[in-house]
């Protein structure tokens, strides 16, 4: 069937993100630089580069040099980014919340609907929260059930390659290096805008203490 | 050993087991309310030095001896106390070697028997809780610090637990093997306890706490980073919810495009499975497989199979249309028998002023003689005339047939 080489020219060519959660073999494959260089070497005849974000996890396909077409797509890649930013943030603080955990959701960590689902029904400001994630435009939800909203919301997440389910029979998700991309944004935002997120944080979650 | 000493011991044991709820409560929270339980018992085991007042105004707590075997028997998650005070130990090591030998030396063997058997519990003791302390560390960075809620108190846990080991390897420099030495001397037995086997468990717990040391930098590095994570994602709601209007800066626009946000276009397109090819063929077969099957003309057929009759009729003659021709060709063949002689499709068929189509005809005739038995079709011979096709090569246009006897 196709070389390995060929499946990872396929994921890049078609604007997936390789990272060793979502296609271990491929990124093992990039891993070694001869085979790098093979790959990149060829996405350079049609004007393409592999770019990689978190220190070199996640590896993606983008334009080597940047004329007026390219800067066209690039403009609407990144209205799309940011515009599911906000909504793809507050399901990682509500996951993250709802989960007791105090590690963010990162590459290679395990979210179980189910598990996830109970703790929300229980929690009315969960559910409240999740509700109004779920209407965001990126999800589109019009459902007023837990269960529904939540199972659109993975389904997307699915779709958009944040989430991976290794096993079709079990709500059990993985979540992919892409994840790990959306904090790059964020860091990247917050350090070119010196929003001083971190420091706001803090400060509200202090004033939180003292109340 | 002795006789009073094991009555002792056991009265000491069943008076903690006759008191463990005292115990278990003042383990739990830390100190006894006097007030919950009997004034005499408090005081038998204050007596008994189960519990102790360390200041006259204070609450009654469990001595740290009691509390060590519990958080020990108990594998107490908070047991993060660790002990490392090597140095008395390993006082009393050498101490206990001085008695050994002076005993040696007295000739005395009886006493010199209970100094080794004292000795060996220290060094086995002193051995042991250096590997346990490496445990506990170890257990701890297992479950990475998960016995406290929040990420800070981690880290704070982490930053305690780097102290601890920091303090435990100052105290395992403490061991001064060549002084060890000259204490053994030339005895077998000194040498074995204290080089040989102080000797192994000092290199393997160094080599641990080395170990545990990298990790415990490796995790606070971690725990750093999801703090910061978590911050920047609060932080970023927080943002967005004081500010509604904020708009994220277009940074496609900028002159050189920040690579995070350089994003090639997709351009391949899902392929298909090719019909054609085998090595798809499986991959083919599944997806018609799962391909529902809809009948609707089965729909309803359950009520009609119900009660229905029938009859049984003789076979209708039915008439079919080839009949004629059947009968045509086969008076054809006869008259080809009768005669003797060969004669064409096309002849016959003007001569007998047939109503069928000639094309029709000829095609029954050479079905007819197709459809004879291989004995019958040798007594005939049917040739063929005809045209080959002006454009296509190899196309032979057959316009009559010529039947007759072989």
């Amino acid at each position: 069937m196709i070389s390995l080489k060929g499946q990872v020219m396929e994921t890049l060519l078609s604007g997936g993100f390789i990272c060793k959660t979502s296609d271990e073999l491929a990124f093992s494959f990039l891993q070694n630089t001869e085979n790098f260089a093979s790959v990149e070497q060829q996405l350079n005849l049609m004007n393409r580069t592999i770019a990689n974000a978190n220190d070199g996890t996640v590896l993606f396909c983008a334009y080597q040099g940047i004329g007026d077409d390219e800067r066209k797509v690039v403009n609407s890649q990144f209205r799309e980014i940011t515009a599911s930013l906000l909504p793809l943030i507050e399901w990682l603080v509500l996951v993250q919340e709802a989960k007791g955990d105090n590690s963010p959701l990162s590459e290679g960590k395990v979210v179980r609907l189910n598990e996830l689902q109970s703790v929300i029904e229980d929690t009315p400001a969960f559910s409240e929260q999740l509700t109004k994630i779920s209407r965001y435009s990126l999800f589109n939800s019009s459902s007023s059930a837990v269960d529904a909203q939540l199972k659109l919301i993975f389904k997307r997440l699915l779709e958009l390659g944040y989430l991976l389910k290794p096993n079709p029979d079990n709500q059990i998700f993985v979540a992919t290096g892409k994840v790990d991309y959306l904090f790059e944004v964020i860091r990247f935002i917050d350090e070119s805008e010196n929003l001083n997120l971190a420091e706001q944080a803090e400060e509200a979650i202090k004033q939180g203490d003292l109340l | 050993m002795s006789h009073p000493l094991q009555a002792a011991g056991i009265k000491f044991l069943k008076i903690l087991a006759k008191h463990s709820d005292v115990i278990m409560k003042a383990y739990l929270s830390g100190r006894v309310n006097e007030l919950d339980f009997d004034a005499k018992v408090l005081e038998k085991l204050t007596e008994h030095g189960v519990l102790w007042r360390p200041e006259p105004g204070e609450d009654l707590r469990l001595r740290s001896s009691i509390r060590g075997l519990l958080e020990n028997n108990l594998r107490d998650e908070r047991n993060r106390q660790l002990d490392a005070n090597i140095g008395t130990k390993l006082a009393l090591i050498k101490t206990v070697t001085s008695h050994y030998k002076e005993a040696l030396h007295h000739q005395n063997y009886a006493e010199a028997e209970v100094y080794i058997e004292d000795l060996t519990e220290h060094v086995y003791g002193l051995v042991d809780s250096l590997k346990s302390n490496v445990r506990n560390l170890w257990r701890r960075i297992h479950n990475e610090f998960g016995y406290v809620a929040s990420i800070n108190a981690k880290i704070r846990e982490n930053e305690l637990a780097q102290s601890q080991l920091t303090e435990m390897r100052k105290q395992l420099e403490m061991f001064q093997f060549d002084e060890l030495a000259t204490i053994a001397g030339t005895s077998r037995e000194l040498r074995r306890l204290l080089v040989v086997q102080l000797q192994r468990s000092h290199s393997e717990i160094s080599q641990e706490l080395s170990i545990a040391q990298s990790k415990l930098i490796d995790l606070l590095g971690k725990f750093r980073q999801y703090l910061h994570r978590y911050q920047l994602l609060k932080g970023f709601v927080l943002h967005a919810q004081q500010k509604p209007d904020y708009q994220v800066k277009d940074y496609s626009a900028k002159h050189n495009v920040p690579s995070l946000f350089n994003h090639a276009k997709a351009i391949i397109k899902p392929a298909s499975i090719d019909v054609n090819n085998i090595e798809h063929e499986r991959l083919f077969a599944e997806v018609v497989s799962h391909i529902k099957e809809i009948r609707h003309a089965n729909v309803g057929v359950k009520d009609k199979r119900q009660a229905q009759g029938f009859e049984i009729n003789d076979i209708e003659q039915i008439d079919i249309e080839s009949d004629l021709i059947k009968q045509n060709v086969e008076s054809y063949f006869c008259q080809v028998i009768d005669s003797g002689q060969g004669m064409s499709a096309l002849e016959y068929h003007q001569q007998n002023k047939l109503t069928l189509d000639k094309e029709v005809w000829v095609y029954g005739v050479i079905n007819g003689y197709q459809g004879l038995s291989s004995e019958e079709q040798d007594f005939f011979e049917i040739g063929t005339e005809g045209h080959v096709h002006p454009q296509f090569n190899g196309n032979y246009i057959i316009e009559d047939v010529e039947l007759g006897l072989r």
